[in-house]
Protein backbone atom coordinates (compact mmCIF):
# COMPACT_ATOMS: atom_id res chain seq x y z
CA UNK A 1 0.00 0.00 0.00
CA UNK A 2 2.73 2.39 1.03
CA UNK A 3 4.83 1.43 -1.95
CA UNK A 4 1.96 2.27 -4.30
CA UNK A 5 1.71 5.63 -2.64
CA UNK A 6 5.41 6.24 -3.18
CA UNK A 7 5.24 5.30 -6.85
CA UNK A 8 2.98 8.26 -7.58
CA UNK A 9 3.13 10.95 -4.94
CA UNK A 10 0.36 12.94 -6.61
CA UNK A 11 -2.25 10.21 -5.97
CA UNK A 12 -4.96 10.92 -3.43
CA UNK A 13 -3.99 14.56 -3.11
CA UNK A 14 -4.58 16.03 -6.54
CA UNK A 15 -7.70 17.94 -5.57
CA UNK A 16 -6.06 19.86 -2.72
CA UNK A 17 -2.64 20.12 -4.36
CA UNK A 18 -1.39 23.64 -4.99
CA UNK A 19 1.59 22.53 -7.08
CA UNK A 20 1.81 19.31 -9.06
CA UNK A 21 4.79 17.81 -10.87
CA UNK A 22 3.91 15.17 -13.46
CA UNK A 23 6.68 12.91 -14.72
CA UNK A 24 9.35 15.59 -14.43
CA UNK A 25 12.78 14.65 -15.72
CA UNK A 26 15.70 17.08 -15.68
CA UNK A 27 18.96 16.46 -17.47
CA UNK A 28 22.12 18.57 -17.41
CA UNK A 29 24.01 17.33 -20.47
CA UNK A 30 23.90 13.54 -20.19
CA UNK A 31 23.43 13.58 -16.40
CA UNK A 32 19.90 12.84 -15.20
CA UNK A 33 19.25 14.82 -12.00
CA UNK A 34 15.48 14.26 -11.71
CA UNK A 35 14.11 11.02 -13.11
CA UNK A 36 10.39 10.97 -13.90
CA UNK A 37 9.34 12.61 -10.61
CA UNK A 38 5.61 12.98 -9.90
CA UNK A 39 4.59 14.92 -6.82
CA UNK A 40 1.67 16.92 -5.43
CA UNK A 41 2.25 19.68 -2.85
CA UNK A 42 -0.78 19.85 -0.57
CA UNK A 43 -2.34 23.14 0.39
CA UNK A 44 -1.59 24.52 3.85
CA UNK A 45 0.89 21.75 4.66
CA UNK A 46 4.64 21.72 5.14
CA UNK A 47 6.31 19.23 2.83
CA UNK A 48 9.96 18.51 3.57
CA UNK A 49 12.23 17.10 0.87
CA UNK A 50 15.24 15.25 2.26
CA UNK A 51 18.12 13.47 0.60
CA UNK A 52 21.90 13.35 0.43
CA UNK A 53 23.89 16.22 -1.08
CA UNK A 54 23.71 16.25 -4.87
CA UNK A 55 20.56 14.11 -5.11
CA UNK A 56 18.57 16.85 -6.87
CA UNK A 57 16.69 18.53 -3.98
CA UNK A 58 17.51 22.09 -5.05
CA UNK A 59 16.79 21.23 -8.69
CA UNK A 60 13.40 19.87 -7.59
CA UNK A 61 12.45 22.98 -5.57
CA UNK A 62 13.51 25.24 -8.46
CA UNK A 63 11.13 23.32 -10.73
CA UNK A 64 8.22 24.09 -8.40
CA UNK A 65 8.60 27.81 -9.25
CA UNK A 66 9.97 27.11 -12.76
CA UNK A 67 13.33 28.77 -12.11
CA UNK A 68 14.44 25.65 -14.01
CA UNK A 69 12.35 24.16 -16.79
CA UNK A 70 11.99 20.38 -16.99
CA UNK A 71 13.62 18.43 -19.82
CA UNK A 72 10.35 16.49 -19.97
CA UNK A 73 7.21 16.39 -17.83
CA UNK A 74 4.80 19.05 -16.63
CA UNK A 75 4.46 21.49 -13.73
CA UNK A 76 1.07 22.79 -12.58
CA UNK A 77 0.19 25.62 -10.21
CA UNK A 78 -3.48 25.56 -9.18
CA UNK A 79 -4.35 23.26 -12.11
CA UNK A 80 -2.70 25.60 -14.60
CA UNK A 81 0.29 24.28 -16.50
CA UNK A 82 3.15 26.71 -15.90
CA UNK A 83 6.32 25.06 -17.25
CA UNK A 84 5.46 26.13 -20.82
CA UNK A 85 4.62 29.77 -20.02
CA UNK A 86 6.86 32.59 -21.25
CA UNK A 87 8.83 34.56 -18.65
CA UNK A 88 6.32 37.45 -18.54
CA UNK A 89 3.45 35.10 -17.72
CA UNK A 90 5.62 33.18 -15.27
CA UNK A 91 6.53 36.39 -13.44
CA UNK A 92 2.84 36.90 -12.62
CA UNK A 93 2.58 33.33 -11.28
CA UNK A 94 5.77 33.77 -9.23
CA UNK A 95 4.19 36.60 -7.21
CA UNK A 96 2.22 33.84 -5.44
CA UNK A 97 5.49 32.30 -4.24
CA UNK A 98 8.13 33.26 -1.71
CA UNK A 99 11.58 31.70 -2.05
CA UNK A 100 14.20 31.55 0.69
CA UNK A 101 17.54 30.78 -0.96
CA UNK A 102 20.29 28.77 0.65
CA UNK A 103 22.57 31.77 1.24
CA UNK A 104 19.68 34.23 1.65
CA UNK A 105 20.49 35.92 -1.70
CA UNK A 106 19.96 39.37 -0.19
CA UNK A 107 20.91 42.21 -2.53
CA UNK A 108 24.11 43.43 -0.90
CA UNK A 109 23.86 46.91 -2.40
CA UNK A 110 20.48 47.48 -0.72
CA UNK A 111 19.57 47.95 2.93
CA UNK A 112 17.29 45.57 4.82
CA UNK A 113 14.30 47.86 4.18
CA UNK A 114 15.09 48.18 0.48
CA UNK A 115 15.44 44.39 0.20
CA UNK A 116 12.03 43.83 1.78
CA UNK A 117 10.25 46.45 -0.32
CA UNK A 118 11.91 45.21 -3.52
CA UNK A 119 9.05 42.86 -4.53
CA UNK A 120 6.46 45.43 -3.42
CA UNK A 121 8.09 48.10 -5.59
CA UNK A 122 8.16 45.76 -8.57
CA UNK A 123 4.49 44.81 -8.40
CA UNK A 124 2.60 47.55 -6.58
CA UNK A 125 2.40 51.28 -7.03
CA UNK A 126 3.52 52.77 -3.74
CA UNK A 127 1.47 55.82 -2.83
CA UNK A 128 1.80 55.89 0.92
CA UNK A 129 5.38 55.40 2.14
CA UNK A 130 4.30 55.44 5.79
CA UNK A 131 2.19 52.35 5.05
CA UNK A 132 5.21 50.65 3.44
CA UNK A 133 7.37 51.45 6.47
CA UNK A 134 4.72 49.89 8.69
CA UNK A 135 4.68 46.82 6.45
CA UNK A 136 8.47 46.46 6.62
CA UNK A 137 8.29 46.83 10.39
CA UNK A 138 5.62 44.14 10.67
CA UNK A 139 7.49 41.72 8.39
CA UNK A 140 10.71 42.23 10.34
CA UNK A 141 8.82 41.82 13.62
CA UNK A 142 7.52 38.45 12.36
CA UNK A 143 11.10 37.22 11.98
CA UNK A 144 12.23 38.93 15.19
CA UNK A 145 14.41 41.60 13.58
CA UNK A 146 12.48 44.83 14.02
CA UNK A 147 15.04 47.62 14.39
CA UNK A 148 17.37 46.28 11.69
CA UNK A 149 15.74 48.35 8.92
CA UNK A 150 18.84 50.36 8.01
CA UNK A 151 21.39 47.55 8.22
CA UNK A 152 23.13 46.19 5.15
CA UNK A 153 23.58 42.49 4.38
CA UNK A 154 27.34 42.61 5.10
CA UNK A 155 26.74 43.65 8.72
CA UNK A 156 24.29 40.82 9.49
CA UNK A 157 25.11 37.34 10.77
CA UNK A 158 24.23 34.23 8.73
CA UNK A 159 21.06 33.59 10.75
CA UNK A 160 19.97 37.22 10.56
CA UNK A 161 20.50 37.24 6.79
CA UNK A 162 18.23 34.23 6.41
CA UNK A 163 15.58 35.82 8.59
CA UNK A 164 15.69 39.06 6.55
CA UNK A 165 15.49 36.94 3.38
CA UNK A 166 12.44 35.24 4.88
CA UNK A 167 10.88 38.64 5.64
CA UNK A 168 11.47 39.55 1.99
CA UNK A 169 9.98 36.22 0.84
CA UNK A 170 6.72 36.96 2.71
CA UNK A 171 6.54 40.62 1.64
CA UNK A 172 3.85 39.93 -0.97
CA UNK A 173 1.90 37.56 1.34
CA UNK A 174 2.60 34.53 -0.85
CA UNK A 175 0.50 31.41 -0.90
CA UNK A 176 3.52 29.11 -1.16
CA UNK A 177 6.92 29.52 0.52
CA UNK A 178 9.87 27.48 -0.73
CA UNK A 179 12.86 27.05 1.60
CA UNK A 180 16.15 25.85 0.10
CA UNK A 181 18.40 24.46 2.86
CA UNK A 182 17.25 27.09 5.41
CA UNK A 183 19.49 25.83 8.23
CA UNK A 184 22.71 25.18 6.31
CA UNK A 185 25.62 26.96 7.98
CA UNK A 186 23.67 27.79 11.15
CA UNK A 187 24.34 26.54 14.65
CA UNK A 188 21.68 24.29 16.28
CA UNK A 189 20.06 27.17 18.19
CA UNK A 190 19.68 29.38 15.12
CA UNK A 191 18.51 26.33 13.14
CA UNK A 192 15.77 25.89 15.70
CA UNK A 193 14.84 29.57 15.39
CA UNK A 194 14.32 29.04 11.64
CA UNK A 195 12.24 25.89 12.33
CA UNK A 196 10.05 27.86 14.75
CA UNK A 197 9.64 30.60 12.14
CA UNK A 198 8.49 28.08 9.54
CA UNK A 199 5.91 26.73 11.99
CA UNK A 200 4.84 30.26 12.95
CA UNK A 201 4.31 31.27 9.32
CA UNK A 202 2.28 28.15 8.64
CA UNK A 203 0.20 28.75 11.78
CA UNK A 204 -0.36 32.49 11.35
CA UNK A 205 -0.47 32.89 7.57
CA UNK A 206 -1.70 29.43 6.61
CA UNK A 207 0.92 29.18 3.87
CA UNK A 208 1.90 26.06 1.98
CA UNK A 209 5.58 25.34 2.57
CA UNK A 210 8.16 23.19 0.84
CA UNK A 211 11.42 22.78 2.72
CA UNK A 212 14.53 21.24 1.21
CA UNK A 213 16.94 20.10 3.89
CA UNK A 214 19.19 17.35 5.16
CA UNK A 215 18.71 18.50 8.75
CA UNK A 216 16.57 15.67 10.21
CA UNK A 217 15.91 17.53 13.48
CA UNK A 218 14.27 20.28 11.49
CA UNK A 219 12.52 17.85 9.15
CA UNK A 220 10.84 16.00 12.04
CA UNK A 221 9.89 19.28 13.71
CA UNK A 222 8.23 21.13 10.83
CA UNK A 223 7.04 18.41 8.44
CA UNK A 224 3.48 17.28 7.84
CA UNK A 225 4.96 15.12 5.11
CA UNK A 226 8.51 14.03 4.29
CA UNK A 227 9.75 12.98 0.85
CA UNK A 228 13.13 11.40 0.32
CA UNK A 229 14.96 11.81 -2.98
CA UNK A 230 17.75 9.46 -4.02
CA UNK A 231 19.45 9.43 -7.42
CA UNK A 232 16.73 11.71 -8.80
CA UNK A 233 13.82 9.49 -7.71
CA UNK A 234 11.40 9.61 -4.78
CA UNK A 235 12.16 6.55 -2.66
CA UNK A 236 10.07 7.40 0.42
CA UNK A 237 6.99 9.53 1.03
CA UNK A 238 4.97 9.83 4.21
CA UNK A 239 4.74 11.44 7.64
CA UNK A 240 7.63 11.57 10.11
CA UNK A 241 6.81 8.17 11.69
CA UNK A 242 6.59 6.49 8.29
CA UNK A 243 10.04 7.84 7.33
CA UNK A 244 11.53 6.95 10.72
CA UNK A 245 10.43 3.31 10.33
CA UNK A 246 10.88 3.02 6.57
CA UNK A 247 12.33 -0.34 5.50
CA UNK A 248 14.48 1.02 2.66
CA UNK A 249 18.15 0.78 3.79
CA UNK A 250 19.11 4.08 2.11
CA UNK A 251 16.33 5.86 4.04
CA UNK A 252 17.46 4.29 7.30
CA UNK A 253 21.10 5.23 6.67
CA UNK A 254 20.11 8.81 5.90
CA UNK A 255 17.72 9.45 8.78
CA UNK A 256 20.10 7.81 11.27
CA UNK A 257 23.17 9.51 9.82
CA UNK A 258 25.04 6.26 9.15
CA UNK A 259 27.77 5.80 6.59
CA UNK A 260 27.09 3.05 4.04
CA UNK A 261 29.24 -0.09 3.71
CA UNK A 262 30.24 1.03 0.19
CA UNK A 263 31.54 4.37 1.51
CA UNK A 264 33.41 2.58 4.30
CA UNK A 265 35.06 0.31 1.76
CA UNK A 266 36.21 3.33 -0.24
CA UNK A 267 37.65 4.94 2.90
CA UNK A 268 39.56 1.73 3.71
CA UNK A 269 40.97 1.53 0.18
CA UNK A 270 42.16 5.16 0.24
CA UNK A 271 44.72 4.38 2.98
CA UNK A 272 45.36 5.84 6.42
CA UNK A 273 47.62 8.41 8.01
CA UNK A 274 49.62 5.61 9.62
CA UNK A 275 50.36 4.18 6.17
CA UNK A 276 52.55 7.17 5.39
CA UNK A 277 50.37 10.09 4.34
CA UNK A 278 51.78 13.58 4.90
CA UNK A 279 50.46 15.81 7.62
CA UNK A 280 50.77 19.62 7.64
CA UNK A 281 53.36 19.37 10.44
CA UNK A 282 55.65 17.43 8.08
CA UNK A 283 56.18 20.69 6.20
CA UNK A 284 56.67 22.88 9.27
CA UNK A 285 60.46 22.87 9.43
CA UNK B 1 38.12 13.51 -33.06
CA UNK B 2 35.23 14.27 -35.44
CA UNK B 3 32.81 13.97 -32.53
CA UNK B 4 34.82 16.48 -30.48
CA UNK B 5 34.92 18.98 -33.36
CA UNK B 6 31.20 18.51 -33.90
CA UNK B 7 30.41 18.99 -30.21
CA UNK B 8 32.54 22.13 -30.09
CA UNK B 9 30.83 23.52 -33.21
CA UNK B 10 27.37 22.85 -31.80
CA UNK B 11 28.44 24.44 -28.50
CA UNK B 12 29.72 27.51 -30.35
CA UNK B 13 26.51 27.88 -32.36
CA UNK B 14 24.48 27.51 -29.13
CA UNK B 15 26.55 30.24 -27.47
CA UNK B 16 26.01 32.59 -30.40
CA UNK B 17 22.28 31.86 -30.31
CA UNK B 18 22.10 32.50 -26.56
CA UNK B 19 24.04 35.76 -26.93
CA UNK B 20 21.83 36.92 -29.84
CA UNK B 21 18.75 36.17 -27.74
CA UNK B 22 20.21 38.09 -24.78
CA UNK B 23 20.99 41.08 -27.03
CA UNK B 24 17.43 41.08 -28.38
CA UNK B 25 15.91 40.80 -24.87
CA UNK B 26 18.21 43.57 -23.61
CA UNK B 27 17.17 45.88 -26.45
CA UNK B 28 13.46 45.26 -25.82
CA UNK B 29 13.91 45.65 -22.05
CA UNK B 30 15.94 48.86 -22.51
CA UNK B 31 13.26 50.33 -24.76
CA UNK B 32 10.55 49.51 -22.22
CA UNK B 33 12.66 50.82 -19.34
CA UNK B 34 13.24 54.10 -21.18
CA UNK B 35 9.44 54.56 -21.34
CA UNK B 36 8.86 53.79 -17.67
CA UNK B 37 9.59 56.75 -15.35
CA UNK B 38 9.52 54.56 -12.22
CA UNK B 39 12.74 52.84 -13.39
CA UNK B 40 14.60 56.13 -14.00
CA UNK B 41 16.26 56.10 -10.54
CA UNK B 42 17.98 52.82 -11.53
CA UNK B 43 19.32 54.50 -14.67
CA UNK B 44 20.52 57.61 -12.75
CA UNK B 45 22.42 55.37 -10.33
CA UNK B 46 24.13 53.51 -13.17
CA UNK B 47 24.84 56.78 -14.99
CA UNK B 48 26.67 58.04 -11.92
CA UNK B 49 28.68 54.83 -11.51
CA UNK B 50 29.40 54.37 -15.20
CA UNK B 51 29.60 57.95 -16.42
CA UNK B 52 30.63 60.39 -13.73
CA UNK B 53 33.28 58.16 -12.19
CA UNK B 54 34.81 57.41 -15.59
CA UNK B 55 35.41 61.06 -16.53
CA UNK B 56 38.95 61.35 -15.07
CA UNK B 57 40.14 58.08 -16.67
CA UNK B 58 38.78 59.02 -20.08
CA UNK B 59 40.14 62.60 -19.91
CA UNK B 60 43.63 61.43 -19.00
CA UNK B 61 43.54 58.90 -21.86
CA UNK B 62 42.49 61.60 -24.33
CA UNK B 63 45.15 64.06 -23.17
CA UNK B 64 47.98 61.54 -23.58
CA UNK B 65 46.73 60.53 -27.03
CA UNK B 66 46.86 64.16 -28.22
CA UNK B 67 50.28 64.84 -26.67
CA UNK B 68 51.82 61.65 -28.06
CA UNK B 69 50.49 62.32 -31.55
CA UNK B 70 52.07 65.80 -31.49
CA UNK B 71 55.46 64.45 -30.45
CA UNK B 72 55.42 61.62 -33.01
CA UNK B 73 54.14 63.61 -36.02
CA UNK B 74 56.15 66.81 -35.57
CA UNK B 75 59.44 65.55 -37.07
CA UNK B 76 57.83 64.17 -40.23
CA UNK B 77 55.85 67.35 -40.90
CA UNK B 78 58.72 69.68 -39.95
CA UNK B 79 60.95 67.82 -42.41
CA UNK B 80 58.58 68.87 -45.19
CA UNK B 81 58.09 72.37 -43.78
CA UNK B 82 54.47 71.58 -42.91
CA UNK B 83 54.70 71.76 -39.14
CA UNK B 84 51.88 74.30 -38.98
CA UNK B 85 49.57 71.58 -40.32
CA UNK B 86 50.22 69.49 -37.22
CA UNK B 87 46.87 70.58 -35.74
CA UNK B 88 44.91 69.01 -38.60
CA UNK B 89 46.65 65.68 -38.20
CA UNK B 90 46.29 65.59 -34.41
CA UNK B 91 42.71 66.80 -34.22
CA UNK B 92 41.30 64.70 -37.04
CA UNK B 93 42.98 61.58 -35.63
CA UNK B 94 41.71 62.34 -32.15
CA UNK B 95 38.08 63.14 -32.94
CA UNK B 96 37.58 60.55 -35.66
CA UNK B 97 39.47 57.47 -34.50
CA UNK B 98 41.83 57.49 -31.54
CA UNK B 99 39.65 59.43 -29.09
CA UNK B 100 36.53 57.26 -29.52
CA UNK B 101 38.37 53.92 -29.77
CA UNK B 102 40.80 54.44 -26.89
CA UNK B 103 38.11 55.98 -24.67
CA UNK B 104 35.85 52.97 -25.39
CA UNK B 105 38.68 50.53 -24.65
CA UNK B 106 39.35 52.29 -21.35
CA UNK B 107 35.63 52.08 -20.54
CA UNK B 108 35.59 48.37 -21.45
CA UNK B 109 38.35 47.86 -18.89
CA UNK B 110 36.92 50.08 -16.20
CA UNK B 111 33.17 49.57 -16.57
CA UNK B 112 33.00 46.26 -18.41
CA UNK B 113 35.07 44.44 -15.80
CA UNK B 114 33.07 45.98 -12.95
CA UNK B 115 29.71 45.16 -14.56
CA UNK B 116 30.70 41.56 -15.21
CA UNK B 117 32.14 41.09 -11.72
CA UNK B 118 29.04 42.60 -10.07
CA UNK B 119 26.50 40.63 -12.11
CA UNK B 120 28.65 37.48 -12.01
CA UNK B 121 28.80 37.62 -8.22
CA UNK B 122 25.03 38.19 -8.12
CA UNK B 123 24.63 35.15 -10.35
CA UNK B 124 26.75 32.78 -8.26
CA UNK B 125 25.16 33.97 -5.00
CA UNK B 126 21.68 33.33 -6.48
CA UNK B 127 20.71 37.02 -6.36
CA UNK B 128 19.66 36.90 -10.04
CA UNK B 129 17.50 33.85 -9.29
CA UNK B 130 16.09 35.80 -6.33
CA UNK B 131 15.06 38.62 -8.71
CA UNK B 132 13.33 36.06 -10.94
CA UNK B 133 11.67 34.32 -8.00
CA UNK B 134 10.05 37.62 -7.01
CA UNK B 135 8.42 37.89 -10.42
CA UNK B 136 10.83 40.43 -11.90
CA UNK B 137 12.67 40.13 -15.19
CA UNK B 138 16.38 40.34 -14.27
CA UNK B 139 17.28 41.60 -17.74
CA UNK B 140 14.90 44.52 -17.30
CA UNK B 141 15.95 45.23 -13.70
CA UNK B 142 19.71 44.61 -13.96
CA UNK B 143 20.83 44.74 -17.60
CA UNK B 144 18.59 47.43 -19.12
CA UNK B 145 19.62 50.32 -16.79
CA UNK B 146 23.30 49.49 -17.41
CA UNK B 147 22.84 49.28 -21.18
CA UNK B 148 20.95 52.59 -21.23
CA UNK B 149 23.55 54.30 -19.05
CA UNK B 150 26.37 53.14 -21.35
CA UNK B 151 24.38 54.05 -24.46
CA UNK B 152 23.71 57.58 -23.26
CA UNK B 153 27.02 58.38 -21.61
CA UNK B 154 29.71 56.81 -23.81
CA UNK B 155 29.29 59.54 -26.49
CA UNK B 156 29.66 62.23 -23.80
CA UNK B 157 32.75 60.55 -22.42
CA UNK B 158 34.17 60.45 -25.93
CA UNK B 159 33.57 64.21 -26.21
CA UNK B 160 35.59 64.63 -22.99
CA UNK B 161 38.37 62.45 -24.43
CA UNK B 162 38.33 64.45 -27.70
CA UNK B 163 38.46 67.74 -25.82
CA UNK B 164 41.42 66.67 -23.72
CA UNK B 165 43.15 65.20 -26.80
CA UNK B 166 42.82 68.54 -28.58
CA UNK B 167 44.09 70.46 -25.54
CA UNK B 168 46.97 68.00 -25.03
CA UNK B 169 47.98 68.21 -28.71
CA UNK B 170 47.78 72.01 -28.65
CA UNK B 171 49.85 72.21 -25.48
CA UNK B 172 52.72 70.12 -26.88
CA UNK B 173 52.57 71.64 -30.38
CA UNK B 174 52.35 75.31 -29.42
CA UNK B 175 53.88 75.55 -25.97
CA UNK B 176 56.61 72.90 -26.25
CA UNK B 177 57.37 72.68 -29.99
CA UNK B 178 56.81 76.38 -30.69
CA UNK B 179 54.28 76.21 -33.55
CA UNK B 180 52.39 79.44 -34.18
CA UNK B 181 49.11 79.26 -32.31
CA UNK B 182 47.04 81.16 -34.88
CA UNK B 183 48.30 78.99 -37.76
CA UNK B 184 47.72 75.84 -35.68
CA UNK B 185 44.05 76.64 -35.10
CA UNK B 186 43.52 78.04 -38.58
CA UNK B 187 44.68 74.84 -40.30
CA UNK B 188 42.80 72.72 -37.77
CA UNK B 189 39.55 74.59 -38.44
CA UNK B 190 39.92 74.18 -42.18
CA UNK B 191 40.77 70.47 -42.00
CA UNK B 192 38.42 69.14 -39.32
CA UNK B 193 34.73 69.22 -40.17
CA UNK B 194 31.65 68.80 -38.06
CA UNK B 195 31.18 65.49 -39.90
CA UNK B 196 34.47 64.17 -38.47
CA UNK B 197 33.50 65.11 -34.92
CA UNK B 198 30.02 63.61 -35.39
CA UNK B 199 31.41 60.29 -36.62
CA UNK B 200 33.40 59.91 -33.41
CA UNK B 201 30.42 60.75 -31.23
CA UNK B 202 28.02 58.46 -33.11
CA UNK B 203 30.53 55.62 -32.76
CA UNK B 204 30.20 56.13 -29.02
CA UNK B 205 26.56 54.94 -29.05
CA UNK B 206 27.57 51.67 -30.72
CA UNK B 207 30.64 51.13 -28.53
CA UNK B 208 28.62 51.84 -25.37
CA UNK B 209 25.87 49.35 -26.22
CA UNK B 210 28.40 46.70 -27.30
CA UNK B 211 30.48 46.82 -24.13
CA UNK B 212 27.42 46.96 -21.86
CA UNK B 213 25.61 44.05 -23.50
CA UNK B 214 28.73 41.86 -23.65
CA UNK B 215 29.63 42.59 -20.02
CA UNK B 216 26.09 41.94 -18.78
CA UNK B 217 25.87 38.70 -20.79
CA UNK B 218 29.16 37.44 -19.37
CA UNK B 219 27.96 38.30 -15.85
CA UNK B 220 24.59 36.57 -16.35
CA UNK B 221 26.22 33.40 -17.71
CA UNK B 222 29.24 33.30 -15.41
CA UNK B 223 30.26 29.93 -13.99
CA UNK B 224 30.33 29.26 -10.26
CA UNK B 225 33.17 30.20 -7.96
CA UNK B 226 35.82 32.90 -7.79
CA UNK B 227 37.53 31.40 -10.83
CA UNK B 228 34.29 31.57 -12.82
CA UNK B 229 33.83 35.27 -12.04
CA UNK B 230 37.46 36.04 -12.88
CA UNK B 231 37.23 34.16 -16.16
CA UNK B 232 33.98 35.96 -17.06
CA UNK B 233 35.65 39.37 -16.44
CA UNK B 234 38.58 38.46 -18.69
CA UNK B 235 36.28 37.17 -21.43
CA UNK B 236 34.11 40.29 -21.15
CA UNK B 237 37.09 42.62 -21.65
CA UNK B 238 38.58 40.63 -24.54
CA UNK B 239 35.20 40.30 -26.30
CA UNK B 240 34.41 43.99 -25.77
CA UNK B 241 37.83 44.99 -27.07
CA UNK B 242 37.45 42.97 -30.29
CA UNK B 243 33.86 44.18 -30.72
CA UNK B 244 34.98 47.79 -30.45
CA UNK B 245 37.68 47.27 -33.08
CA UNK B 246 35.31 45.38 -35.41
CA UNK B 247 32.56 47.97 -34.96
CA UNK B 248 35.07 50.76 -35.58
CA UNK B 249 36.06 49.18 -38.91
CA UNK B 250 32.44 48.52 -39.96
CA UNK B 251 31.34 52.04 -39.03
CA UNK B 252 34.33 53.57 -40.83
CA UNK B 253 33.28 51.79 -44.03
CA UNK B 254 29.62 52.79 -43.60
CA UNK B 255 30.36 56.45 -42.82
CA UNK B 256 32.79 56.69 -45.72
CA UNK B 257 30.12 55.35 -48.09
CA UNK B 258 27.59 57.85 -46.74
CA UNK B 259 30.08 60.71 -47.06
CA UNK B 260 30.96 59.76 -50.64
CA UNK B 261 27.27 59.54 -51.52
CA UNK B 262 26.46 63.06 -50.32
CA UNK B 263 29.71 64.90 -51.02
CA UNK B 264 31.42 63.02 -53.88
CA UNK B 265 33.19 66.09 -55.32
CA UNK B 266 34.56 67.20 -51.95
CA UNK B 267 35.88 63.72 -51.38
CA UNK B 268 37.81 63.85 -54.63
CA UNK B 269 39.30 67.25 -53.77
Amino acid sequence: MKQDHEKDSTQGSRNDSVIVLKGVTKKFGSKIVLDNVSLGIQKGQTTVVIGPSGCGKTVLIKHLIVLLRPSSGEVYYRDRRIDNLDENELNKVRTHYGFLFQGGALFDSLSVTENIIFPIRQHCEIKDWAQVEDLVKSKLAMVGLDGFQNYFSASLSGGQRKRVALARAIALNPEVILYDEPTTGLDPIHSDVISELILKLQRELGVTSVVVTHDMTMAYKVANRIIMLHNGKIIADGDADHIRNHPHPTVQQFVNGQVSQDDLAVLRMSGTVAQGQFLPRDFEQ
Amino acid sequence: MIGAVGARTIGGVNDIGRFARFVWQSMIASFRTSLSPCTYPLIWTQMYIIGVRSVPVVMITGAFVGMTLAVQAYDQLAGMGLEEHLGVLINISVVKELGPVLAAVMLAGRIGGALTAELGTMNVTEQIDAVRSMGTDPIRYLAAPRVLACLLLTPFLIIFADLMGIIGGYFVSVVTLGINSRAYWSFSASGVELWDVSIGVVKGFFFGVALAVISCYKGFTCKEGARGVGQACTEAFVSSFFSILALDFALAVIFKSIYNTFWPLKSLV
